[in-house]
């Protein structure tokens, strides 16, 4: 059961009589130690606050068995529980009631996704908009789109600014089409032996080209065949552009792609020359730019550094046979390249009209075009007036029209209508534009701004008609813009960014690659996307007979999967001990120590978000793990849990969170499956062997033996719980705000329908949409 | 090189260990810039989780006592134990300060108080309020000498959340302040060549000026339209655009004055999270040539927050063969072997401290050394971790603003940390200066 579900504690009947037997005899009419009295302490804690404090500390001494004293009773387990219950009851409400907004949707600005997507949208130009913005606050329900905690500052609104000018200054030109360069190479510059046709470990093919454009965008050809090796994946073709400086040579790289067969063939590249390094033009030591080809199969991998003191070297493999290869035959190398001239996102700014030569009307209708994009409404005259005002001005400043008006649009993307998701509201709540159900819908599934399509449906205003609403979400859905919910809302959900605060300890592991954190990540996402894309039940999270895999992964694994980097459906059998997201490298690593599991973390993350279950934070000054046993460090994590418990005051909490946690213990941190756990001798050199034990009673009474026991539990015992879970997680990202007690209702309603729909994702994104919470302010 | 001497009379060239520059030439620009004749600074470094307190058993040794990051005698003569030992060259710059702690710190969360570390505020309601930062309190009234009034950075970036901030300033109404987490962005905001022409950033300026007054007062028709929680929210955005038109002015004032040039080999700028290591030595030095080329004066560096769940410096120690991550390193001092691995790992911070410190005390500056005129205080919110009080602090430099240093002082848990705050303020230049919660000023460390 769902905490909101639990049956409220009654202060009078149940709290009292304990509180009068066990503490008023210290903390009441007679005698009141450490200032504390109790008997007529509030019980009303979002009136007093000062009551609510001393509960919350009342809270903390409890837990800590600090009281009742020593030479007092000790307090049974039960009314421990009925008491800290109770005080944890009324502080939720309280914070609950504190932070209501009475379910309305607080004023969102764009976040770093949002914002790099709209601006690309908007300018029609790729560029890295939202590089230099810092990193965005998480949400206590763990999602970064959550508007009240978004925050806003001067820094950011600089880099706001800057991010505009150089767009813009990207998005309008001027002047004549811009010098056009093509270039065909077909041998590799020798470059300390590095250089030649053939890509292997450590060879590349490159070109160096003295004359290239800085602007625009850029094609790079390259014809190629791959030379297949015995038992590997497919080579992989990747490109990089830059420079040789002194000390190292920064370049960029471009997506690899997977060359799957031995006929020549030709792979295109393209990219924004201005998003790589560039040679900067004063310094002339090594003039020109530099293109690479290389083979990036089992590459890039950033080693974790061996512990200190251990420093032998690995001997390197020479380009053996067993490495898949590539030939190359030629590169290309041509740009920049313009659909027309000017080009076409440069006309969707300032587009052709017979009112050109008159630059106060043309001036204005550009605004107004540009503004209803980036406002995404339509604008009325009045508020055209300041940025008009503002383009005079600059008109006089700056030297020609264009320059104005690249600087009147770069206030018009500083402005609080294109940061923030703007919501008028009045002191009721009521229905939402069709406008602002645009937005909200395309923030929702393409973290982006609405494309044509949807602004026309705005203003016609048939947006909402439910048919027409079905027909949309369902296009939006097949759209490919649909991957940034899959890996935002996923990533996020899932915490998959774990695996980044995680570093593997390589004396645990040595063959660990630090690479496969990339692949664990894809799995993960790739999952949820299958699941998402083909419909599936979202009961597919808690056991399923496939998972996502690429080469690298599925090596790791011990599975046969596929032969490239893209990920395939792999099925899973019985015994291989995958299936489900807690068979998932991201989550077992990422709640990992680096050297060991960490079932607590693991199990916390279990009830956080699978369950919608978050265990209480632990109090103040909780005591680690106790250690006055000399033979702690050799018991298994397990025996330490088991230790721990022993405590009453551990073992309240704890009870409820080890069990989750040990039954994944056949899991170390790489992700793969072992029968004993590696463990550090605390006297001497050398580690020594535990046996894994991964049996476990779960909170209410059953026992689960490992992970197919757990997921048989969860498939069979909590799949409701899990779909309230799924639903809250998923409406919490679809409004951008944390849940409160007004929308119960609504999460039921929801997962009665999610449940009728055999759990399917797709169908729970409409009902969402459709429902009232979504489409109203 | 057929320069006057007398035309640029303090032109020096210096070479540091990473990096060198060439001093802008202020003296000759002759503008309305006036330079107070020593610049006063302050610089904050914080670590998370505290550090390792083994104690010495009655009678037997124990042989994990070295790792006690306190030294075991209070007064002059004291001896540095293991984990600090690497200050003992700069021993007389240096004061360390034990028993000192936030009162307000104390009421709450053991891992919550990374936030007030430089605030000393009590976070109330459910918002979590913070109240201003010490560097930004001396910034806001000192600050208008420099390009940049102060420069906030963290390993982390950006502000994270409320008890988990990953930034160590807040505003004069106690909103986080951003920190800048790419060594790449830090330089190019401070050193970074401009590629437009002085008229054409002027002209820019002008425009930037020109369009936040605008879109202030749209702004506020917007603002009318909101509800009031909305309207709460966007508040924020007004306070920015005030702030940065302010900025605005003031880079305006900057625009004929290059930047100073720095020399960035052996700087690793593009350094991150996997490789701690570069990342923290690239951010000192970065903050040692914002320094010493004197684009700021108030300076604060996160070197981690206390959130486990998600700061990217957990990982460091791991990734730095230490063993553990951050969090389990400081959970387990108490267990056998975690004091000394929490010590090997606090020994590692404590020399980057040094490296620091040695950076400014090797770079002379009027009659001294730039350490003589700059304060840093190094230090952590916990003493072990959860335990908010006796916070392991350093106080180093400033031996010529007023500051008294060689010795190990304990103070008892009456005397509030923000005694130390107000002696610090006041050597800077603040005067009879009170800090939320001071008391009085700390005579021991005042020559």
């Amino acid at each position: 059961m769902p905490a909101s579900a639990l049956a409220t504690i009654n202060f009078e009947k149940q709290v009292k009589p304990i509180l009068k037997k066990r503490c008023f005899k210290c903390h009441g009419e007679k005698k009141q130690k450490g200032d504390l009295r109790l008997d007529t302490l509030s019980q009303n804690l979002s009136k007093d606050r000062v009551a609510a404090e001393t509960w919350h500390d009342v809270r903390d001494v409890l837990n800590l068995s600090e009281m009742p004293p020593k030479e007092e009773d000790p307090l049974p387990s039960a009314e421990l529980k009925i008491l800290t219950s109770w005080i944890t009851q009324e502080i939720d409400a309280l914070l609950a009631a504190q932070k209501s907004t009475d379910g309305r949707i607080v004023l969102r600005r764009l976040n770093k996704t949002d914002y790099q997507n709209t601006m690309r949208d908007l300018l029609g130009i790729e560029l890295d908009y939202a590089k230099n913005l810092p990193p965005e606050t998480l949400s206590e329900d763990g999602f970064r789109n959550n508007g009240e905690t978004l925050q806003m500052s001067d820094l950011q609104l600089e880099y706001y600014l800057e991010s505009a000018r150089k767009g813009l200054a990207k998005a309008i030109v001027t002047g004549p089409q811009p010098r056009f360069f093509k270039k065909q190479f077909t041998t590799s510059v020798n470059d300390k032996n590095r250089g030649g046709n053939i890509l292997n470990k450590d060879q590349q093919f490159i070109a160096k080209l003295i004359d290239y454009p800085e602007d625009g965008e850029i094609l790079i050809r390259a014809k190629v065949r791959a030379q297949f090796a015995e038992g590997r994946g497919y080579p992989q073709l990747r490109a990089a552009i830059g420079y040789r400086a002194d000390v190292q040579a920064p370049r960029g790289f471009i997506n690899p792609v997977d060359i799957t067969s031995e006929d020549w063939q030709t792979i295109e590249f393209r990219a924004r020359i201005e998003n790589f390094p560039l040679p900067s033009k004063t310094q002339s030591k090594f003039p020109g730019l530099l293109l690479w080809l290389d083979n990036a199969y089992d590459e890039g991998r950033d080693k974790p550094i061996k512990a200190r003191g251990k420093g032998k070297k690995q001997k390197a493999q020479k380009g053996s046979l067993t490495y898949p290869q590539i030939e190359v035959a030629s590169m290309e190398f041509i740009g920049p390249i313009f659909d027309d001239w000017p080009p076409t996102y440069h006309q969707a700014i300032l587009f052709p009209s017979s009112q050109r030569s008159n630059e106060e009307a043309y001036s204005k209708v550009v605004l107004r075009n540009f503004m209803s994009r980036a406002f995404r409404r339509p604008i009325r005259d009045e508020e055209i007036v300041p940025y008009y005002r503002f383009f005079k001005s600059a008109r006089q400043r700056v030297g020609n029209f264009e320059e104005a008006i690249r600087e009147t649009l770069a206030m018009v993307l500083i402005s609080p209508d294109f940061l923030f998701l703007v919501e008028p509201s009045g002191s009721s709540k009521r229905s939402i534009t069709d406008w602002e159900l645009a937005s909200r819908l395309s923030y929702f599934l393409w973290s982006s701004m609405p494309d044509t399509r949807l602004f026309n449906l705005a203003e016609k205003g048939t947006l909402s008609i439910p048919e027409v609403l079905e027909k949309e979400i369902s296009r939006m859905i097949s759209d490919k813009r649909s991957w940034q919910f899959i890996e935002q809302f996923a990533g996020q959900w899932l915490d998959v960014g774990a695996l980044q605060r995680v570093a593997i300890n390589p004396n645990y592991y040595p063959k660990f690659d630090s690479a496969l954190k990339a692949s664990m990540r894809g799995e993960t996402i790739h999952f949820f996307a299958e699941l998402f894309q083909k419909n599936l039940s979202a009961l597919n999270i808690l056991d399923s007979n496939f998972t996502m895999l690429d080469e690298s992964l599925a090596k790791h694994y011990g599975l046969t999967g596929p032969k490239g980097s893209r990920f395939e459906r792999v099925s899973i059998k019985p015994g291989q001990h995958r299936g489900g997201i807690l068979a998932h490298g991201s989550f077992l690593l990422g709640n990992s120590t680096g050297e060991d599991s960490h079932p607590v973390k693991r199990a916390v993350w279990i009830r956080e978000r699978l369950l919608d279950d978050a265990p209480a934070p632990p109090p103040p000054d909780v005591p680690a793990l106790d250690s006055t046993n000399p033979n702690f460090a050799t018991l298994s994590v397990r025996d330490q849990l088991a230790v721990h418990r022993k405590q009453v005051s551990c073992n309240e909490c704890h009870r409820n969170i080890d069990p989750w946690g040990i039954s994944l213990e056949n899991f170390g941190a790489d992700g793969l499956w072992r029968n004993q756990i590696l463990r550090k001798k605390v006297k001497g050199k050398g580690m020594f062997k535990l046996p894994v034990l991964s049996e476990a009673t779960l909170p209410d009474g059953k026992k689960v033996e490992g992970i197919a026991g757990l997921k048989k539990y969860l498939v069979e015992n909590r799949p409701n719980q899990f779909a309230r879970a799924f639903v809250t997680k998923l409406l919490t990202y679809a409004l951008g705000r944390g849940l409160e007690l007004v929308d119960e209702r609504s999460v039921d309603e929801l997962t009665l329908k999610f449940i009728e729909s055999e759990y399917r994702i797709k169908d729970l994104i409409h009902l969402v949409v459709a429902s009232k919470t979504f489409q109203s302010k | 090189m057929n320069r006057k001497s007398w035309h640029l009379p303090r032109r020096t060239f210096l070479r540091g260990v990473g990096a060198s520059l060439s001093l802008p030439f202020f003296e000759c620009m002759g503008d309305d810039l006036k330079k107070s004749p020593q610049p006063k600074r302050f610089c904050a470094i914080y670590f998370p989780y505290g550090v390792s307190l083994p104690r010495k058993n009655k009678g037997k040794e124990n042989p994990e006592s070295k790792w006690q990051w306190f030294p075991d005698t209070e007064g002059r003569d004291f001896q540095f134990n293991e984990s600090l030992k690497c200050l003992e060259p700069l021993r007389k710059h240096v004061s360390i300060l034990g028993g000192l702690s936030h009162p307000n710190g104390r009421k709450i969360g053991g891992h919550d108080t990374a936030d007030i570390f430089l605030t000393a505020a009590e976070l109330k309601g459910g918002q979590l309020k913070n109240s201003v930062s010490l560097d930004q309190l001396l910034a806001a009234k000192l600050g208008n000498e420099t390009r940049f009034r102060s420069l906030s950075l963290s390993v982390d970036g950006g502000v994270g959340e409320a008890t988990r901030s990953s930034t160590l300033s807040f505003s004069r109404n106690g909103s986080p302040i951003p920190a800048l987490h790419h060594p790449r962005l830090v330089y190019k905001r401070l050193f970074g060549k401009e590629d437009k022409s002085i008229d054409s950033k002027r002209r820019e300026i002008k425009n930037s000026d020109h369009m936040l007054d605008l879109v202030l007062e749209h702004s506020k028709s917007v603002r009318r339209k909101l509800g009031k929680q909305d309207q709460e929210k966007f508040d924020e955005y007004l306070q920015s655009v005030r702030q940065i038109e302010q900025r605005v002015e003031r880079s305006e004032k900057w625009l004929d004055i290059p930047k100073p040039q720095v020399d960035i080999s052996g700087l690793h700028l593009d350094a991150d999270d996997k490789t701690p290591g570069e990342l923290i030595k690239t951010m000192l030095d970065l903050m040692f040539l914002a320094i010493q080329s004197d684009s700021t004066r108030f300076l604060t560096y996160q070197m981690g927050n206390m959130n486990g769940a998600t700061s990217i410096a957990t990982k460091f120690p791991s990734l730095l063969g230490f063993g553990k991550n951050q969090h389990s390193l400081a959970h387990g001092w108490n267990k056998p072997g975690g004091a000394e691995a929490l010590g090997k790992w606090d020994r590692f911070r404590a020399e980057q401290l040094t490296y620091f410190l040695h950076r400014l005390r090797n770079t002379p500056e009027n009659e001294g050394t730039l350490l003589d005129h700059t304060i840093i205080l190094y230090g952590s919110s916990n003493s072990t971790t959860h335990n908010n009080t006796n916070y392991p602090l350093v106080v180093a430099g400033g031996d010529k603003l007023g500051l008294k240093h060689g010795a190990y002082h304990r103070f008892g848990s009456e005397v509030p940390l923000s005694n130390l705050f107000v002696t610090m303020a006041n050597r800077l230049g603040m005067s009879g200066s009170k800090f939320l919660d001071s008391t009085n000023e700390l005579t021991e460390i005042i020559s």
